[in-house]
């Protein structure tokens, strides 16, 4: 049984400290950024953050503010469908851990063609993919696999103050998903798991996905 | 390759979810997992010196070198959690670029920098303190109460201060009768 | 904070502001869910929707500087609806003491006024006496002067409709708001306040905490598990550098300032040791004596005897009103008042208000010290943009600094923790502590003394001063030694040993501390107590989530302050599911009592509120320098021409300085008719310097921006991500337009009034990304403090095409 985390985005502050904590502990370095008009920054995924956090806003009909915070990574599909396209160029570009479920794109994605690179890109459901230029190199969250070996769980869901990320066995994080999910309906009657049955990394989301992020489930 | 993110979302079913998960190649993913970068560093416990939550850190050190930090598991407040600014703690501690590194002075009317000793630049304030000390030093005020006291000088800072540093602060100002001290609880 | 971070868990309702918790104190939201969890209602008050108002289960946005008219309509809304804890303001507030026949509150302003030196005189503030000189009280509550009365009468005036006009708040929101918190004045719930020190930073920062603290005392929720008046401090050591009194009216452990009317040590001690005619007040600042001794022996050692008055008159002493804080500082500069000056760890080239003011007068100086980790607007202010260093005289030494991680010693959290750093890696470069910047500089000051004499050298050379500086000789000099054998009951203390508790102290000169609330912290039985990390708790500690083993917090390892209130007169909890100190009839199980005493009505008992001279906290506050009562007034610069509660527009004693008074935009200004607010971020610590030198800080928040709403932004032209150029009657500034639905027109008064918010961390001294928002913001002052009016300011704006600050 794989490991899975849990992102109950109705407990995110966006205090950012995952999207931080990912960066420091892979030692990425830092883009140039500007501000284009929202807190959002950088302002989408790239080879220097495998994760950040997404902001939305909007007013609802009754005039009431709705900020809505998706820490965004790789979902650790339980098929993922990168792998199988990548497999099908370059065997072990993309492989799969058994044991924490965690889908890795390994240096051999330097091999890749640029267009196999997008293929594999346009393939995800969820947009996570993307293609380090210097390197050549696909790149996305790899679940702090080398943490997860030594017993220790992904920086980001350590980092979390609030306890919106939670972390263990499959089986675990799926109920503790249902209890989640039945607590937030009281006060978000849309709330809904994404694609619970299909990834690792399980969003609970208090609307509709445009409320979020297009790629928020499929 | 034409496949597309919605074709071959068609194509999923459980069928392939059990032959995917058992096809890995267990050597390719343990190629990729590179040894743990804390493994055998040293955990030293330090604070955030940020924000007044003061969360508890552990900093990794080996051989003298800051290896990483992240949230103290134990410390009942923080649990092990960090926000955005101790999650940037190794990069900050690490980064030098910006960062004063030895004594600096800038001469009147001048426009730059100079590297100076320690030594040089402690002798330089000192003589300054007590020129200024010797010259302003108000023994008696306008009523001619006795006040004792130094007003050309001033001690602004800072919170950023352990107790200990604020102590010899206070103790030097103190000493001196220097009575303009301010810090941030006002800032 | 009156209670510690994890208590907010135990609270019934989380009423934020004055506070962006989930932002600035993002760690704090752990433990305002974990309420949440447990049951409870979180509401935000607050100009802007946040990252905070998006946790809480309500947001009401209000406009920036109406807080004490909130404040004060829920007073009104409380003694209505007599929805206060009765007993509770019985027995521990002075709501039943009566105030003397002189007292009166007219036309906005309070008796006493004296309009040229914009001072009260409290004379007619006191209470009125017995001919024993004890305190009237009418337990009945029908004097018409008793505290309670008066205080019916002075909020008479905040009514829902009065104070919706003035805050923007809908008289609907006003009632749910009210209606919920209120709700806490049950004995068996708890509301918690959290605010910040934005909230202080208005003319009226005093007062509007005070109100705050008003109705938590009417709602009996001082003192006990969940409730209390939480004040989320900021900077990272700024508990213990306040407790540690960098300041100039304080001296370490809450202590007055000497001042000249006090030419003796005596004089001082008179003036500062209250007394009280109540036998059940603790009245524990009749100790003040033990501990400024012991202050004065901690500094000057055997040099302090019983014939010098242990060196007090080594003391400098500032004259009766004289404030020598920092814009008196900058002012004098300005006016070339001040010779030179050390400026560590802060930045007031950018943070400060009205920083164009600042940096110039920074120019007037021959000399300047700054301790810092990098270059900053402050050390390079003579670089600054727009000036020529050649026409700059002033000289500067920059001292480069070691971050936390290079140095040890303890720091205090908001909840008092006193908490141990160990030193991780060695400084970079040649940077250097404070300690080891300053005690080798005073040894050499101390040597040209030695060598050369010169003014009044004996408090120089009396201090005790180390050859080198060791943290944790600090940490024992803080909490105290003995000076002499010393018996205390059937223990023999020797000379040299470290004393035990504050209790110990003595006003002889036998012992010493740098500060009194710190004594107990450090042991001969149990050492250095910042450094210990035991879990342990026993089960009713466990249930709040005191951890007792865990560090040592001040005072005596107290955890909840005011304990004592959390009891009724017999010992037991209001709350009884959730007790805090519990009397088992010989002694009281639980956290660390209000003194040891047994409850009130047994022989013996004392009142909760012990740092007051009459044991009750003070719905009616004869020591401020504003008022009795919290009274609305109007921001310094303010869209308003009058408002409803009275004819006095803004405080008729804030402070300013003439200088500043030629830059302030008329009431209700044509030219600039947008408010301001300012505030903090997430990703960068106060004006920035340390994280804008942390790239992935920067690319997470890399330039200055303006939120304004689509209504102002359509008004202007102006579109999300569009430069923008702002102004007031002081400066300019760039800012990228940061269009949204979380900031709305507020209709104030029947007139539509914007509101926009800017973060204050950019500054020219990091590319491109902006410089002082500062340089709009006003400097008016709080009476009390001399804190910045930085929270509600008038600009105008409009859409630029051309930015230069800002790439």
């Amino acid at each position: 049984m794989p490991k899975s985390i849990l992102i109950d985005t109705t407990r995110c502050t966006a205090c950012r400290g995952c999207q931080i904590a990912c960066k420091e502990w892979h030692n990425l370095p830092a883009n140039q950024t500007k501000q284009t008009g929202t807190h959002q920054n950088p302002p989408d995924l790239n080879p220097y953050n495998l994760k950040i956090v997404r902001f939305r806003e909007h007013l609802d009909e009754n005039k009431v503010v709705h900020w809505n915070f998706f820490p965004e990574q790789c979902r650790h599909c339980l098929v993922p469908p990168c792998k199988d396209v990548a497999d099908m160029v370059l065997e072990g570009a993309i492989i799969q851990d058994a044991k924490t479920g965690a889908v890795l794109f390994t240096d051999r994605t330097a091999s890749l063609s640029a267009e196999d690179c997008e293929a594999i890109r346009q393939v995800c459901p969820y947009n996570i993919p993307r293609r380090d230029d210097k390197t050549g190199k696909l790149t996305k969250c790899d679940y702090c696999i080398d943490r997860l070996q030594a017993g220790m769980v992904p920086i980001c869901v350590k980092t979390c103050p609030t306890g919106a990320m939670a972390f263990g066995e499959r089986s675990e994080m799926l109920e503790l998903a249902q209890k989640r999910l039945a607590k937030v309906k009281k006060t978000f009657p849309k709330a809904f798991l994404a694609d619970p049955q299909d990834v690792n990394v399980i969003y609970l989301l208090a609307e509709e996905k445009e409320h979020y992020y297009e790629y928020a489930t499929f | 390759m034409q496949a597309t993110r919605r074709s071959f979302l068609k194509g999923l079913s459980a069928g392939v979810l059990t032959l995917s998960l058992m096809g890995f190649d267990l050597k390719d993913v343990k190629a990729y997992a590179k040894t743990l970068k804390i493994e055998g560093a040293k955990e030293v416990i330090s604070v955030c010196p940020f924000c007044a939550v003061c969360c508890q850190v552990i900093a990794y050190v080996r051989d003298g070198k800051l290896i990483s930090t992240e949230g103290d598991p134990d410390y009942p407040v923080n649990e092990g959690s960090l926000c955005a600014k101790g999650a940037a703690l190794h990069s900050m501690y690490t980064h030098t670029h910006g960062r004063v590194l030895k004594p600096m002075y800038r001469a009147p009317y001048s426009d730059k920098w100079e590297e100076k000793s320690w030594d040089w630049t402690l002798d330089q304030i000192a003589r300054r303190i007590k020129d200024a000390r010797d010259a302003d030093f108000k023994q008696k005020n306008k009523q001619g109460q006795t006040v004792n006291r130094l007003e050309s000088l001033f001690w602004m800072g800072t919170s950023h201060a352990s107790n200990e540093e604020c102590t010899v602060i206070n103790s030097a100002v103190k000493s001196l009768g220097m009575v303009c001290i301010d810090h941030q609880a006002r800032v | 904070m009156t209670n510690h971070w994890i208590d907010i868990k135990n609270s019934n309702c989380v009423l934020i502001i004055g506070s962006n918790a989930a932002e600035h104190h993002p760690v704090s939201f752990k433990w305002v869910l974990a309420a949440k969890d447990n049951g409870a209602t979180l509401i935000h008050i607050d100009p802007k929707f946040s990252r905070t108002s998006a946790r809480c289960d309500f947001h009401v946005p209000i406009r920036s500087g109406s807080d004490i008219a909130f404040l004060g309509g829920m007073i009104r809304y409380i003694l209505d609806k007599k929805l206060y804890q009765e007993d509770y303001v019985r027995l521990y507030t002075n709501a039943s003491f009566v105030v003397g026949k002189d007292y009166y509150f007219k036309d906005g302003v309070f008796s006493g006024l004296d309009t040229k030196n914009r001072r009260y005189d409290a004379k007619t503030w006191a209470f009125e006496k017995n001919a024993d000189g004890s305190i009237v009280v009418d337990k009945e509550w029908k004097n018409p002067r008793c505290v309670f009365n008066l205080l019916k009468e002075h909020y008479s005036r905040y009514t829902l409709k009065t104070v919706s006009e003035v805050t923007g708040i809908s008289e609907q929101d006003l009632v749910r708001v009210y209606d919920i918190f209120c709700a806490t004045g049950k004995p068996n719930r708890a509301g918690t306040i959290l605010y910040a020190i934005g909230w202080t930073q208005h003319t009226t920062g005093v007062q509007i905490i005070r109100t705050s603290a008003m109705i938590q005392l009417l709602l009996g929720n001082i003192g006990v598990a969940g409730g209390g008046i939480n004040a989320l401090r900021g900077e990272p050591n700024v508990q213990g550098s306040t407790d540690h009194a960098l300041l100039y009216d304080s001296i370490p452990g809450y202590m007055s300032m000497p001042r000249a009317q006090w030419q003796t040590l005596d004089q001082y001690l008179k003036a500062n040791t209250p007394t009280t005619k109540f036998p059940e007040s603790a009245n524990w600042k009749a100790n003040t004596p033990k501990y400024m001794v012991s202050l004065l022996k901690a500094w000057f050692g055997d040099a302090a005897t019983k014939d010098n008055e242990f060196g007090y008159q080594w003391l400098p002493k500032l004259d009766t009103f004289a404030d020598t804080s920092y814009y008196s500082v900058i002012d004098n500069a300005l006016h070339d008042r001040m010779r030179g000056g050390f400026v560590f760890g802060v930045n007031p080239c950018q943070s400060f208000a009205n920083v164009n003011k600042v940096r110039e007068s920074l120019d007037h100086l021959d000399w300047l010290v700054c301790g810092e980790i990098h270059n900053s607007e402050t050390s390079d202010n003579w670089h600054r943009p727009g000036v020529d260093p050649k026409k700059i005289k002033t000289e500067v030494f920059l001292l480069p600094s070691a971050h936390r991680i290079e140095k040890e010693g303890t720091i205090s959290n908001s909840g008092r923790w006193l908490q141990w750093f160990d030193k991780a890696i060695e400084p970079q470069g040649e940077a250097r502590d404070f300690g080891n910047m300053l005690v080798p500089l005073m040894n050499k000051v101390r040597e040209l003394y030695r060598k050369e004499g010169g003014v009044f050298p004996e408090p120089v050379l009396n201090m005790i001063w180390p050859e080198q500086y060791k943290a944790e000789d600090w940490t024992k000099r803080i909490n105290g030694y003995f000076w002499s054998d010393v018996k205390v009951g059937n223990k023999v203390y020797h000379r040299g040993e470290l004393v035990p508790a504050f209790g110990n102290l003595q006003a002889d000169g036998s012992t010493s501390s740098l500060n009194w609330l710190y004594t107990a912290s450090y042991t001969e039985e149990e050492g250095n107590k910042s450094k210990r990390r035991n879990p342990k708790q026993t089960p009713l500690q466990a249930r709040l989530g005191i951890y007792p083993n865990w560090s040592w917090c001040w005072p005596v390892n107290r955890r909840i302050l005011y304990n004592r209130a959390s009891v009724d007169e017999h010992g037991k909890p209001w709350n009884p599911s959730l007790p805090v100190i519990v009397w088992n009839g010989k002694s009281w199980d639980g956290d660390v009592p209000d003194g040891p005493w047994p409850p009130l009505a047994e022989k013996g008992g004392k009142l909760p509120f012990i740092m007051h001279a009459d044991g009750v906290a003070q719905l009616f506050g004869p020591g401020r320098a504003d008022g009795p009562f919290p009274e609305h007034y109007e921001p310094v610069e303010t869209p308003l021409k009058s408002h409803p509660f009275s004819k006095q527009l803004c405080s008729p004693v804030y402070k300013f300085f003439e200088e500043d008074m030629k830059k302030v935009a008329e009431p209700a200004d044509p030219k600039y008719p947008i408010v301001l607010t300012t505030y903090s971020m997430t990703e960068h610590w106060c004006g920035g310097g340390e994280t804008r030198n942390t790239p992935n800080l920067l690319e997470a928040e890399p330039q200055l921006y303006v939120e304004m709403s689509h209504e102002l932004a359509k008004e202007k032209g102006i579109k999300n991500g569009d430069g923008v150029l702002l102004e007031s009657a002081r400066g300019s500034c760039e800012a990228i337009a940061m269009v949204t639905v979380r900031l709305r027109p507020f209709t104030i008064m029947g007139k539509t009034v914007h509101l926009v918010g800017m973060p204050f961390a950019f500054g020219w001294m990091t590319p491109k990304c902006g410089d002082a928002t500062n340089r709009l913001t006003i400097g008016a002052y709080d009476p009390n403090t001399t804190i910045q009016e930085c929270k509600a300011c008038l600009v105008n704006l409009r859409k630029l095409d051309k930015l230069t600050e800002i790439g």
